[in-house]
Order: structure tokens, then C-alpha cells, then sequence
């Protein structure tokens, strides 16, 4: 009798109809909050730095105290070149990387200890704090550990290639003339005796060095090319755009390698996702035919494989370009350069730090200029998101 | 051999293949009973057929195990494959007889667990010796899997695949090679005007003769077959068999089956391995139709399996 009065209390069907829909209507609310707050922070930027969008925005760069003159133009450039260079650096590293952790499993115990202690590392390096790779990227790339020595003021790198050194002095014709550099580190040469230079159209001229109780010259082409003995030249540097020095110090260069660690394990990760999406039934077709390992990855694996990690690899790029924080420890709060970005060992704004300093910038202006430049950055954010997206299914496409 | 070609009933010409022959086809293998059975099914019983005693060697297998694991999967096996004949496999699930398959060309190196002792040997050489270059020995020994696996690429690129690993051939040898290997594997017709397109597009028989053109461009001696049909329609399976049957006058061919009609069909040996271990070997039409055990029997009527 029991059971059948237990199982005549039956529930009412209304209360618990009413349940489900209040219940549904809670997990609607929730839901929409974070699309509400989304929205009103579009909007909130939108409408604090649409106004400020202009041509002159995107190539000007940072003017202090001008806001109408300041612009993202420097930091657009900072922002690629340092994204690029984390891309080249990143990619060939983290595929290498995944086809290790998927196709060579090692057989013997110690290589199968290795591997899971790379496995497990790669995994937890995942979501280490970008900031932790700022102080790193310091370490290895700004100073690298001090093995090369530390670059002082005033005083050329210990290692460098690309660069060459001119003093360059002015005659008594007001005409600068240049000669190379036989130390690249005095800064100063005093001019004992006469020597070959160049002249300010860059034609070869022997320099004139008389004593300075001699009468100086009259004709003028005499003139432009002849000093007083003791006449002091200050040294000079050209750097070709592939100017390169050791250490990195804080450099676009220190920058990008520093944001290819940051991502290194995403795109490693993404990198393994796609190669054990492979059929392995095409490895076993190409290891049939009697490939080895490394035709079966090249000519089979990682085609099949490349559209899932060029996926994995933009994503992990749309992150890096938005880092500020590594960038910060890098390079610097850089805001502005005098000279646009002429090698990698050349520091660079980017727009991240460049959004950072704006905000908290004394004039308020800034802080429109700031939202307009996060624009910028959402911009190409959607649009490296869309070329991934893009690549995506152009693969499945061919793949289909 | 030759002539045996000639004596195939019309219903296995490739090239005048209708459903309506395969209903009368398919009827007649259905009624697996070996005693009603017909001798002119088995190949091996149609006159000019050689009798595989008298054929040389081209595989001979001796006291081999294999072990997966700890699991011990194959003892004691003795087997010799003949030349230029066709040796089907058959046996229940997880009897060994696909990993006996995969031993000899060396496919079971990619599992690290797998095990073996004992000795194949192909001619004079010793497939399981560490020295062995694998990649020679698949050349030598091709292999066609259960689904068929081309690549993602032109149906030219997939034959030319094997060829470009081992050859240094001009573009027009290649061309030769591809049209030599396509047109043994009866597909040229099909394809001969979509070389360059993607071989995805094929039917699923399609694609598994592209794979066995795949497995010749490279010039095997051995083609092994992993169930070949077991993913095809009863029309691409017969002509799979058909190209089965023409190519073992070149190849010595080992089809692993789990369809007792299939290895009566196509085979001129058959091996019967139950739980790991050989209980039968011998031709086709006395294996199904005279087999010496009970398991065998029980087996082939279709009582287990």
C-alpha cells in the first residue's frame, strides 16, 4: 500500500512546467549579460574615438600635447612588423615541435620520458602569464643572458653586422666631409694630418689639414676641404635594414621573439590538434608504398594537416598583436620614434603600449585618441579572425 | 595461364559488367554450402590452373609469432606463399590473420607494442632482420588496405606518389608509368580524362583500384590486400576480384577476407587460422569443399565466424 500512495502524490504539472521556464528564462539573462556588456563597450568606444578616425590618424604619429596631430601610423608599422616576426619565429618552431610530439614517439624509455616531458610542458607553458614571457624575453633577448657583453651609451654593440662607421667633420667652407671609421668605438677623432674623404655630393676628396697659425685658403674649393689640425670629427653610423647586433636589447626584434614564446604553445597545440586529424589511414597509404617518417610527414601529414595549423597559427596571432604586457617589459613604454622603423634592431610604438600610454595620458584628449586607436586594433583583430576563418574553409572545401 | 583468362565465364569479363549478371552471380554464392557448390566456382579447379606444389616460393613463413603487447597473437606459423597465385587468408575476427599480413611488409613497425619472432623470408631475404632496409622491402611487397585510402590529390598524383619516392623518372616516363599502372588496374578508361583531378571524386570501387594502380606504379613483386572489398558494393567488388584474378598472373598475391565467397571466388589457396594459429592451408576448392577439420568446416557453412 505504501508504495502505491508514493506513487500517488504525483507533482503538480503546473508548478514544475513553471520551474522550467523560469529556469529557462534565468540561463537567457545570464547569457545576454555578457553580450550586453560587449555591446556597451563597442558602443562606449565607438563613441569616445569614432570622431577621431581620420586618414591623418593612421599615418601620423604620437605629437606631444597635439591630439589632433597624433596618429597610430608608427604603431600600425610596430604592430606588423612585431606580429610578423613572432609569426616566422613561432610557426616553423611550433609545427617542428608538434610533428616531433605526434609522429616521432620515441620507442626506448628515455625517449619516451622526454616526450612526455615536453608533452606536459607544453601544456602547462599554455597558461603561463604573458608577463612572466616579458621578463623572459628581457632575460634571453634584450640582454641574452650577458654573454655578448652589455651595450653601453655611446658605445657600439659588442657583435654587430650590417652597420657602417663615418667621422664626419666640417671644413673651414662650412661643408661637412665624412671619412671612415678605423675604431668604431672613439667616438671622437682629432684630425692630425691629411687624409681621404668624402664631400657632401659623396665625391672622393683628399682633406687639406693646415697648422692653425697658417692662413686659411681663400679660393672656396680649397676652403670646403681643408681643416685646421687638432679639428675634432664626431663619429657616424649608416645601418642597412638587415643592421643586426648581439644582444638583441630592446629591439622589435627582442619584441617579436619575445610574443612567438607567448604563443609558441597555442600554436603548438592548435599544430598537434590538426596533425592527429589526420586520417591515419593516409600514413599507413604513404608508409605502404615505402615512404620513410619524413617523406609520410612532408608529402602527406602536414599538407593534409597545414590548413589546421595556418587556423591555429593566425588565431595565436591575433592574440599576440593585442599583448601589451611582454611588449611593455621588452621594449618600453614607446610611444614614438624619431626615425621610422629602419631595421629589427630598431625600437618601435605598437598599438597595445601605444593604447596604454594615451590612456593615461594628462590631457583627457588622449584618452578619445586611445579609444580610436582600439578600433584600430579590434579592426585587425576581426580581420586576422576572418582570414583564419577564411582558410578554414577554403580547406574543406578541398579536402571535403 | 593465359588461356585460364580466356575460360572465365563471360559474367567476370571487366568490361561488359551489368547488375543483372551480379543477381545470378550473387545468388549462387549466396548458397554457401559447400556441398552444393559447383567445382567450376574455384578458380583453382578450372583446367590450366597450376597446382601450387609445383610453383616456386615467394614467401615462406616459418615457426613465426606475433605478439601485441603481452597479448601473443600468431604461434607458431608455417606457411609458404607461391608465385604468381592468389593465397587468401580467411578466419574469424582477431584470428591473426590480418597481422600476419601486415608482417610481411613490415606495417606492424609503426606499432610500437607489436612483437615477432621467428622468420619470414622473401627470396633470400629475412623481412623480420633489423637490417632490412623497409623502405626497399615495400617497394618490393605492396600493400592495399580494408577502406580505400587515396590521397587528398590528383588521381595522377596518387600513382605517381610511390614512383616519385623511388625513382628518378622523367615527367613523360612518368606519364608511361602512371598510364601502365592505371591500365592493369582497369581504371584508365574512367580516368583518363580527369588524370588532373582530385581523386576523392571517384567511386569508392574507383578509388580502391586507383590504390591497387598505386601499389603496382612501384613495381611490387607481392601484393598483399587487407580485405580489399569489405568497404565496396557488390558491383566494385566484382570487379575488384576480377583484377584480383588478371593480376595474380604477374603478382603473387595474399588477400586477407572476411567473405568466405570472396576467398572461394578469387583465391587458389586458402588458409584457415582460428584463435592465433593455422588449423588448415591448402587449395581453395579442398579447403571448401573437402576440409580436413571441423573448425574448418563449421567455418566455411558458415555455422560460426
Amino acid at each position: 500500500m505504501a508504495i502505491s500512495n508514493t506513487l500517488n502524490r504525483t507533482r503538480s504539472v503546473g508548478s514544475r512546467k513553471s520551474f522550467d521556464r523560469g529556469f529557462q528564462i534565468i540561463c537567457l539573462l545570464v547569457a545576454s549579460l555578457a553580450i550586453v556588456i560587449l555591446v556597451m563597450l563597442v558602443t562606449a568606444i565607438l563613441f569616445k574615438g569614432g570622431g577621431w578616425l581620420s586618414w591623418g590618424f593612421l599615418v601620423n604619429s604620437h605629437r606631444e600635447n597635439l591630439p589632433e596631430q597624433s596618429g597610430v601610423g608608427q604603431a600600425i608599422i610596430g604592430s606588423l612588423v612585431v606580429c610578423l616576426i613572432c609569426g616566422l619565429a613561432a610557426m616553423p618552431i611550433g609545427i617542428a615541435t608538434a610533428v616531433f610530439l605526434e609522429e616521432y614517439q620515441p620507442l626506448s624509455r628515455l625517449g619516451r620520458l622526454l616526450h612526455g616531458f615536453i608533452q606536459l610542458n607544453v601544456s602547462n607553458l599554455a597558461g603561463v602569464p604573458s608577463i612572466v614571457y616579458g621578463i623572459l624575453g628581457v632575460t634571453a633577448f634584450v640582454y641574452m643572458f650577458g654573454w655578448f657583453g652589455q651595450i653601453q651609451a655611446n658605445k657600439p654593440p659588442p657583435v654587430e653586422m650590417g652597420a657602417s662607421y663615418f667621422y664626419q667633420t666640417k671644413t673651414l667652407g662650412k661643408k661637412w666631409v665624412q671619412f671612415p671609421a678605423s675604431d668604431r668605438t672613439k667616438q671622437v677623432f682629432v684630425i692630425e694630418s691629411s687624409l681621404s674623404a668624402f664631400n657632401e655630393s659623396g665625391q672622393p676628396i683628399e682633406l687639406n689639414v693646415i697648422d692653425r697659425s697658417a692662413t686659411a685658403p681663400t679660393e672656396p674649393e680649397l676652403r670646403d676641404r681643408t681643416v685646421y689640425a687638432g679639428a675634432t670629427a664626431s663619429i657616424l653610423a649608416t645601418k642597412r635594414p638587415w643592421y643586426f647586433h648581439l644582444p638583441f636589447s630592446k629591439s622589435v626584434l627582442s619584441a617579436g621573439l619575445t610574443l612567438a614564446l607567448v604563443i609558441l604553445p597555442i600554436v603548438i597545440i592548435a599544430a598537434q590538434e590538426a596533425i592527429r586529424a589526420v586520417p591515419s589511414s593516409l600514413r599507413e597509404a604513404a608508409y605502404g608504398l615505402g615512404a620513410n617518417k619524413w617523406q609520410v610527414v612532408s608529402t602527406t601529414v602536414l599538407p593534409s594537416a597545414l590548413p589546421g595549423i595556418m587556423t591555429g597559427a593566425i588565431l595565436a596571432m591575433s592574440r599576440a598583436i593585442g599583448e601589451a604586457a611582454p611588449l611593455l617589459a621588452v621594449m618600453g613604454g614607446v610611444i614614438s620614434t624619431t626615425n621610422s622603423l629602419g631595421n629589427l634592431m630598431d625600437k618601435s610604438p605598437v598599438l597595445p603600449v601605444t593604447i596604454y600610454r594615451w590612456a593615461q595620458d594628462e590631457n583627457p584628449a588622449f584618452e578619445n585618441l586611445a579609444a580610436a586607436a582600439i578600433i584600430v586594433l579590434l579592426v585587425f583583430l576581426l580581420l586576422m579572425n576572418s582570414i583564419a576563418i577564411l582558410v578554414r574553409n577554403r580547406a574543406e572545401r578541398k579536402y571535403a | 595461364m593465359h588461356e585460364t583468362v580466356v575460360q572465365r565465364p563471360a559474367r567476370r569479363s571487366s568490361t561488359s559488367f551489368t547488375t543483372g549478371d551480379f543477381v545470378s552471380d550473387s545468388e549462387m554464392v549466396l548458397s554457401s554450402n559447400p556441398a552444393v557448390r559447383r567445382p567450376q566456382e574455384f578458380k583453382a579447379a578450372r583446367p590450366g590452373r597450376p597446382n601450387p606444389s609445383e610453383l616456386p616460393v615467394a614467401i615462406s613463413i616459418a615457426d613465426f609469432n606475433a605478439y601485441y603487447g603481452d597479448f601473443q597473437a600468431l604461434h607458431q606459423i608455417n606457411i609458404r606463399i607461391p608465385q604468381n597465385h592468389v593465397t587468401a587468408f580467411i578466419g574469424p575476427s582477431g584470428c591473426g590473420k590480418s597481422t600476419l599480413l601486415r608482417w610481411i611488409n613490415r606495417m606492424n613497425d609503426i606499432i610500437p607494442t607489436a612483437q615477432s619472432s621467428g622468420s619470414i623470408r622473401l627470396g633470400e631475404t629475412e623481412v623480420l632482420s633489423k637490417s632490412t632496409d623497409v623502405v626497399g622491402l615495400r617497394r618490393h611487397i605492396g600493400i592495399v588496405f580494408q577502406k580505400p585510402n587515396p590521397f587528398p590529390k590528383s588521381i595522377y598524383d596518387n600513382v605517381a606518389f610511390g614512383p616519385r619516392l623511388h625513382f628518378k623518372a622523367s615527367s613523360s616516363q612518368l606519364d608511361q608509368l602512371v598510364e601502365w599502372s592505371l591500365r592493369k588496374a582497369a581504371l584508365w578508361d574512367e580516368v583518363k580524362d580527369r588524370l588532373h583531378k582530385s581523386a576523392l571524386g571517384l567511386s569508392g570501387g574507383q578509388q580502391q583500384r586507383l590504390c591497387i594502380a598505386r601499389a603496382i606504379a612501384v613495381g611490387p613483386k607481392i601484393l598483399l590486400m587487407d580485405e580489399p572489398c569489405s568497404a565496396l558494393d557488390p558491383a566494385s567488388t566484382a570487379r575488384v576480384e576480377d583484377l584480383i584474378f588478371e593480376l595474380s598472373e604477374q603478382y603473387s598475391i595474399v588477400i586477407v577476407t572476411h567473405n568466405m565467397q570472396q576467398a572461394s571466388r578469387c583465391s587458389d589457396s586458402t588458409v584457415f587460422f582460428y584463435e592465433g594459429r593455422v588449423v588448415e592451408h591448402g587449395p581453395t576448392i579442398q579447403v571448401f569443399t573437402r576440409p580436413t577439420h571441423k573448425q574448418t568446416e563449421d567455418y566455411v557453412t558458415g555455422k560460426f565466424g
